[in-house]
């Protein structure tokens, strides 16, 4: 179950974004390197773990993955408890899941935490010629969205290690600073393996 | 027990998504097999059900054995009720139900589910409906999203594989004509794996049906934009735990696990993303009888297999250490003999249901306020849903699209045969013995007369799902031995020939 490891934090980070956009890619990528044109539809929730050191930090990277169709936003209060982090994806061929990028910021503030860390992310850059999103566009209304931005494409992998990377930093930055109360985030500092302690103390609190 | 990865998956299922590259499957053709796909090679077997590479956990070992004689007595029952299908249902249904907890017989099982759904008669009674909405364009809107969806409901089935194949263009078709159909509900993601279960056992049309009967009769609101009928069953299972699995409920209380975090693909795909495949049939053969309840069975007993004793509890410290048990289930609790078992022998009715249901929604009417979505009362299984809906006669008759006409020479062998046709409407003998019956299509060096038309009681094609499928067009014979040409085409690219 991977929890013998010992790991200093535990970040949840949620991915969202329409339907189609590859969120459910940017998961398998980044947590298994796999890709696959034809992966399921997702309903309901998924979500996938990775390991990684930042900074000398061991930080176990809690990835979730839902449903992007309209819909599914009524589900999804459940899914943001406890995330510090959020992917905030769009294709960068479809203009249209660009523009429901504020419709999906507002989802944020009302059901995440409000010092919760974004990233939007301009998905299938391989597809550059079919690209229907100027970079520079994007790039401005993230600045002053006070969101970090990247462009990736899970398909050829590009990117997709430093988004992640960067947005794991960004939020241990922000656990670090102190300018969280650590109660209201589940990342909780750990001395040893969790996997021994059962009964007082449980080795990750997930909200 | 299968070795698991970091992520709970088994390392079959991520094997299958590695494996599979991606560019070359673009350009699929979509004339010719589904099956022919450039750059599979030898070791991409497909098991029974059609599926690819060991998907959907299909093993040779944890599958039910069922013999041959027994299949046959079992289709012979079958056809005998399909034939007087009101009788049984309104005054036999007991033996309907236990049927239906047996298994229906693969060849039977597109038939049996039209029928017991009541899809059956929806069609008879809307003629040229699905034919109207099949040929409207429909709402922009949807079909972007459904036509993104189609390569992504069941990818490792041969009959959806293809891109632009006869499955994913039928799924599009079934899928369209329910957002025209209902344009206030539109198209909701988990109708696709559905009607894709569906469209693998019956044509289009009457997926179609049976996709509404589903929405509407047996899951109503699970597919409705707010989604809040999904979100009280996922109370009402939770609550129903309580009594079913003390320690499951208490685990999933104490970490706050939303029942909605992993209920949610169990139920609105009404566990086809979730079980092997052998199970998936077998919960949905009584499903289809039974309604609502055995869904929310199967929850009940995979959560407290799961999480039923403290053992299992003892590695489960959390709220993402509960969800990765829960998203990889032993094999053991999930395969077909022991899942049906179980089921059988939870205490759960459908008044429970209705009474925990009632509850909650008063609970939720004092927190949320009213459901914008009201649907219909739920209907808990076919007998009711025939009872709210009574068929004619009509309604009932199975017309077989295959029309042999007899070869002139009449023997005493074909007089009998003769006979058995006219009896269609009687009830077959149960004691009668299946004859043998020969190759109705010789091949053009087989000299010997043409045997006599099969009785419809006789399929020969008995382990193909879809008994109104034309046989192959690679027999030349047909049209030569005077045969009447039927009204369908044998072409393979204008008749559908799933495996």
């Amino acid at each position: 179950m991977g929890s013998d490891e010992a790991y200093n934090f535990v970040f949840k980070v949620v991915l969202i974004g329409e339907s189609g956009v590859g969120k459910s890619n940017l998961l398998s990528r980044f947590t298994k390197n796999e890709f696959s044109h034809d992966s399921r539809t997702t309903i309901g929730v998924e979500f996938s773990t990775r390991t990684v050191q930042l900074n000398g930090f061991i930080i176990k990277a809690q990835i979730w993955d839902t449903a992007g169709l309209e819909r599914y936003r009524a589900i999804t209060s459940a899914y943001y408890r406890g995330a510090v982090g959020a992917l905030l994806v769009y294709d960068i061929t479809k203009h249209l899941t660009y523009e429901s990028v504020e419709r999906w910021l507002k989802e944020l503030y009302v059901h995440a935490d409000p010092h919760i860390v974004v990233m939007l992310v301009g998905n299938k850059s391989d597809l550059d010629s079919d690209r229907s999103v100027p970079v520079e566009e994007a790039k401005d209304f993230a600045a002053k969205k006070g969101l970090l931005f990247l462009e990736t494409s899970a398909l050829q992998s590009t990117n997709v290690e430093a988004a992640f990377s960067i947005i794991l930093s960004e939020i241990h930055k922000k656990v670090s600073s102190k300018e969280v109360v650590r109660g209201s985030i589940s990342a909780v500092s750990l001395n040893s393996s969790g996997a021994e302690n059962t009964e007082k103390k449980p080795c990750c609190r997930n909200i | 027990m299968a070795k698991t990865t970091e992520n709970g998956r088994y390392s079959s299922d991520t094997r299958s998504i590695r494996t599979i590259s991606s560019s070359h499957i673009d350009d699929e053709s979509s004339l010719g097999s589904d099956s022919e796909i450039n750059g599979f090679t030898s070791d991409r077997q497909t098991d029974k059900y059609g599926f690819i590479g060991g998907a959907q956990q299909y093993s040779e070992k944890s599958a039910q054995y069922v013999p041959p004689e027994v299949l046959r007595q079992r289709e012979v029952k079958w056809l005998d009720m399909l034939n007087h299908w009101d009788k049984w249902m309104l005054k036999r249904f007991n033996k309907v139900r236990l049927r239906c907890q047996k298994g229906i017989p693969p060849a039977l099982r597109g038939r049996a589910w039209l029928f017991l759904s009541g899809g059956k008669v929806k069609r008879e009674q809307n003629p040229g409906k699905f034919q109207e909405l099949d040929s409207q364009p429909g709402d922009p809107t949807w079909i972007d999203v459904i036509e993104k969806d189609l390569h992504r409901q069941f990818p490792f089935h041969e009959m959806f594989v293809s891109r632009g194949g006869h499955g994913q263009q039928d799924l599009f078709r079934v899928l369209k004509a329910y957002t025209l159909y209902r344009p206030e509900e539109g198209y909701c993601q988990a109708q696709a794996p559905i009607a894709a279960v569906l469209l693998m056992h019956m044509p289009a049309e009457d997926a179609f049906w049976g996709l509404v009967q589903i929405c509407e009769k047996y899951l109503p609101g699970y597919y409705s934009p707010g989604l809040e009928a999904i979100q009280l069953d996922g109370e009402i299972l939770f609550a129903l735990l309580r009594r079913v699995s003390p320690p499951a409920f208490r685990h999933l209380e104490k970490h706050k696990i939303d029942p909605i975090l992993y209920m949610t693909e169990w139920f609105m795909c009404a566990f086809s993303r979730t079980l092997p495949w052998a199970s998936v049939l077998r919960v949905w053969d009584m499903f289809l009888c039974d309604g609502v309840k055995i869904i929310f069975r199967v929850g009940l007993g995979l959560l407290r297999c799961t999480l039923g004793t403290r053992e299992k509890l003892k590695n489960c410290q959390g709220l993402y250490e509960t969800m990765e048990l829960l998203r990889a289930i032993e094999p053991q609790y999930m395969q077909e003999d022991y899942l049906v078992r179980e089921i059988l022998l939870i205490p759960v009715t459908a008044r429970d249901i209705e009474r925990e249901h009632h509850s909650q929604l008063k609970r939720w009417r004092k927190n949320r306020g009213e459901l914008n979505f009201r649907p219909a009362p739920r209907m808990h299984g076919a007998r009711l849903i025939m009872l709210a809906e009574p068929p004619r006669r009509q309604d009932l008759q199975q017309n077989p699209t295959i029309v042999i006409e007899e070869p002139p020479p009449p023997t005493p062998q074909l007089k009998k045969s003769k006979e058995e046709r006219k009896s269609k409407k009687k009830s077959a003998k149960k004691s009668a013995p299946i004859e043998e019956i020969p190759n109705p299509y010789p091949l053009p060096t087989d000299t010997t007369p043409l045997p006599p038309p099969l009785p419809p009681a006789g399929p020969p094609d008995v382990d193909s799902p879809h008994l109104q499928e034309a046989p192959p067009a690679d027999i030349p014979a047909a049209n030569k031995s005077g045969l009447q040409q039927s009204s369908q085409s044998l072409s393979s690219i204008d008749q559908d020939t799933y495996l």
